[in-house]
């Protein structure tokens, strides 16, 4: 009968679409009893990230018994947010920046280690251009991101006594091109990313670049933050993680090819030589400042408050926020030093 | 189910009540729970968020606005000289349909990255997605008009000593004119999502540029604020298009 | 129909046209796919197309053989997301047709909330479902189902109301229930028009899956779309298409082979 083969085959069908579906999600269960958790990065993968993806391909994460899935991040997505609704365990998110404007507005996050202890990026110009000194950015075209760096800019240039609005700031492109072609006057890098990028275009003596610590700020970026209510009901993953997270980028930093390969097997379609570009740069911004003595992650109290004072400055936050209930320390000295050190 | 159809006016109402209902849920829901804004802000503030922001918001949705209706028009253009142009010189549908059903076999969305490597992140590349967007579906609803002529009311006409161009004015441009209208209406809606889901790739401004912001600056009630108006400029878009096509079939 | 067919067996009777029907219609697409091929590198070739514009062919290929693994697991799992946001979306999209059908009052309730909701830009929707249902398939899978039901609510109605008030009152006389008119008679004869919206949705589906893994999924190939393109690697943004439309092509040619079966055997009867 009609009705009954059609109604075959469409069962037939949705089996078979409910069948695939399920096997792609059926992801092969290991026989201990591991804890699901997962960890959103703050970007798409690259070598930033190679800790997680090392701890994850040796084996660490399921030696402390967490069975760790990365999510990359990408636009459109904060790491706070995530973590704060449970869609997400840890997250490597925007910085010292984004913790505080999440703890501003209520958010029940809580940060467990800073991982970039100076400001990644820098503003870059040409040598040869109209650009020698903070005050000639009057007028010129400045592009910038708008998830921090836009702070550290104005922070910048008020310090210099140049007005935001005489600078014509626009949101920065995925492409360095503009720059490159002269469109854009200064533009701003991350070490580890643009910077590369651009001298792969433009000799390196051509440019000349302007670093927030010389004026004063600094803004470190990369936190690692979890949910408080991880913290109250399962503390002892958070140090599990840690452990793991701190083992994973030691072997990053001591065999970076190695490293380079793990995250290469994630995202196929980069760019091999940036990547390992990428690595030792990120090697040095993690070590930087008081990390080099107090190992990786270190949150440091000192930077910490002065990005707090700054981003009240600048309205950030609306409020002064407990800096003591949005960052906590002690997970990261339960683990003994020798750990936190590469 | 062929009974009497209830007046138009019962029908508007129960879509009203639809509409009251599900806003209660959903306030109920989200005050009743106490939900964070993050999660499910109440429809009361959001509605007072957009009032706040009407300024900002308000230049979004003009900015946006501009990047659909441009990209609208000309992918109407587009699609309507294709489909012309299949008609007027038959041998071209061989090179033009493929091409396009290959082209569009990707769906829209993906072309973003390219187009906008390609055209930067400013205004023009919004305009190409749009355009890319409208004109296959306005050239297939175009085609779809134009064929669907009666062969022999052309064979009369021919006989007459009609041109293939007079033809084509006289009888198979009004004949298409539901079909393409129809088309039109349905690409309006389209138009503006484009246009937003490309902003938020990358963009100086616009409604998806200002969802982008919010949900980096945790302001969940702006999102959901961008989100009712672009909904509101869509089907406001869609209305001044429906309207003008009832009218112009009214008249032709 | 048959005067379709026997214009298409034309005139003569050439040695092609004896051979059996899916034959030549693989040799044909065959064909069409080498000419598609052989244009594109001969272009690129002979205008000088700079590869920021337009990369070769064979480059492209070249790069997905390169990391096959990859683009394999990533057209595997846009699959799954688009398969089930495309089942559930259908399921959902005949059910309210139908309910609408029965009950006008609920069609008149509801139906303009989904007609709104199909004016929010999935994308701003998608940050919002990322964050209330995490990173697994299931997100991405609603992201699709949104995109999907709507055209199928609409044509499941339309193709409901064409059924002919006669054959209604007449399977009525025989006593029959409202179930067994459903089933022997209305959707039959909606199912036609169904499967318009449902090949439309077949696309759309894809759409959804893809933004979905435009927040932060591991693999796909919208995963490789965006990777591709902050990383400015212009064949990979071409090989990601090339998937893109491998599978949104074959996705569409099932739904359309599924019809032709379908739409058949209810011709029958």
């Amino acid at each position: 009968m009609p009705s009954l083969s059609r109604r075959h085959t469409l069962a037939a069908l949705s089996a078979a679409a409910l069948a695939m579906g399920s096997f792609a999600t059926a992801t092969p269960s290991a026989a201990e009893d591991l804890v699901k958790a997962s960890v959103r990065l703050k970007w798409l993968p690259q070598a930033q990230f190679a800790g997680f993806y090392v701890g994850v391909a040796k084996g660490y994460y399921k030696a402390e018994g967490i069975d760790l899935t990365i999510n990359p991040g990408g636009p459109n997505i904060l790491g706070e947010n995530l973590v704060a609704t449970g869609a997400d365990t840890f997250a490597q998110s925007g910085g010292t920046d984004s913790v505080f404007a999440a703890r501003d507005k209520g958010l029940p996050i809580v940060s467990i280690g800073v991982a970039h202890q100076i400001t990644p990026f820098i503003f870059v110009a040409r040598k040869d251009g109209p650009v020698k000194t903070i005050q000639d950015f009057k007028g010129k075209t400045v592009t910038t991101w708008f998830t921090g760096a836009n702070h550290v800019l104005t922070g910048m240039l008020t310090k210099e006594g140049v007005k935001p609005d005489e600078v014509n700031i626009q949101p920065q492109q995925v492409s360095v091109t503009p720059f490159v072609d002269g469109n854009v006057d200064v533009i701003t890098a991350t070490y580890y990313n643009e910077f590369y990028t651009i001298q792969s275009r433009m000799p390196k003596d051509n440019l000349k670049t302007f670093v927030s610590e010389d004026y004063g700020i600094t803004f470190p970026r990369d936190t690692l933050i979890v949910a408080e209510k991880t913290i109250k009901e399962n503390p002892e993953l958070i140090r599990k993680f840690l452990r793991a997270t701190l083992k994973g980028w030691k072997d990053a930093f001591a065999d970076p090819k190695g490293a380079v390969d793990t995250v290469m097997a994630a995202a196929p379609t980069l760019d091999r030589a940036q990547q390992e570009f990428m690595l030792a740069e990120i090697k040095r911004l993690m070590l930087a400042g008081n990390a080099a003595k107090n190992g990786m992650y270190w949150i440091d109290p000192a930077s910490i408050k002065a990005a707090h004072d700054f981003f009240l400055k600048y309205g950030v936050i609306s409020k002064p926020v407990d800096i003591a209930a949005a960052y906590d320390s002690s997970f990261l000295e339960s683990i003994p030093l020798a750990d936190r050190l590469p | 189910m062929s009974a009497a159809l209830p007046s138009p006016t019962l029908a508007v109402q129960r879509g009203i009540l639809g509409a009251v209902l599900l806003v209660a849920c959903w306030e109920a829901l989200a005050r009743g729970l106490h939900l964070p804004s993050y999660v499910l802000p109440a429809v009361s503030e959001i509605l007072s968020g957009i009032w706040t922001q009407r300024a900002a918001l308000g230049s979004a949705a003009a900015y946006t606005l501009l990047e659909a209706l441009s990209g609208y028009a000309l992918g109407c253009v587009i699609g309507i000289v294709l489909a012309v142009a299949i008609t007027i010189l038959p041998v071209l549908r061989g090179a033009i349909l493929p091409a396009a059903t290959a082209i569009n076999s990707v769906p829209v969305v993906g072309y973003s990255p390219l187009i906008l490597l390609w055209f930067g992140i400013g205004v023009a590349s919004k305009m190409v997605m749009v355009a890319i967007a409208v004109s296959f579906t306005v050239f297939l609803s175009m085609l779809a008009g134009l064929d669907r002529v009666d062969r022999r009311a052309v064979d009369l006409l021919r006989s007459f000593g009609a041109s293939r161009l007079a033809i084509l004015w006289r009888l198979r441009l009004p004949t298409a004119l539901p079909l393409l209208l129809a088309g039109m209406r349905v690409s309006t809606v389209r138009s503006v999502i484009v246009a937003i889901v490309t902003e938020m790739l990358g963009a100086y401004g616009g409604l998806g540029w200002v969802i982008y912001q919010a949900v980096l600056k945790i302001d969940f009630v702006q999102v959901w604020s961008a989100i009712f108006v672009a909904s509101a400029i869509s089907l406001a878009f869609f209305g001044v298009v429906g309207f003008l096509e009832r009218k112009i079939l009214f008249w032709t | 129909m048959t005067s379709g067919a026997a214009a298409s067996l034309g005139g003569g009777r050439t040695a092609a046209a004896r051979l059996p029907d899916p034959v030549r219609k693989a040799a044909r697409l065959l064909l069409g796919l080498a000419v598609i091929a052989v244009v594109w590198e001969g272009a690129v070739q002979l205008f000088g197309i700079r590869p920021v514009y337009l990369p070769r062919l064979s480059t492209i290929l070249m790069s997905v053989a390169a990391t096959p693994q990859a683009y394999i697991n990533g057209f595997l799992r846009t699959l799954a997301e688009t398969l089930l946001g495309f089942v559930a979306g259908g399921a959902f999209g005949i059910l309210t047709g139908i309910a609408f059908f029965r009950f006008r009052a609920l069609k008149d309730m509801v139906f303009p909330i989904f007609v709104v909701s199909q004016t929010i830009p999935v994308i701003a929707f998608g940050a919002l479902v990322v964050l209330w249902f995490g990173n697994t398939l299931l997100a991405k899978a609603v992201i699709a189902f949104y995109l999907t039901f709507f055209p199928v609510t609409v044509n499941t109605l339309l193709g409901l109301e064409m059924v002919d008030p006669r054959q209604v009152a007449l399977m009525r006389s025989f006593g029959a229930s409202n179930r067994q008119l459903l089933l022997r008679l209305q959707l039959p004869t909606a199912l036609p028009q169904i499967f318009v919206a449902l090949r439309l949705a077949s696309s759309l589906s894809l759409v959804g899956a893809i933004v979905g893994e435009w927040f932060g999924d591991t693999t796909g190939i919208g995963v490789l779309l965006l990777q591709a393109m902050f990383t400015e690697n212009m064949v990979a943004i071409w090989a990601a298409l090339l998937a893109a439309a491998l599978l949104g092509t074959s996705f569409y040619a099932v739904v359309a082979a599924a019809e032709r079966r379908l739409i058949f055997w209810s011709a029958e009867q």
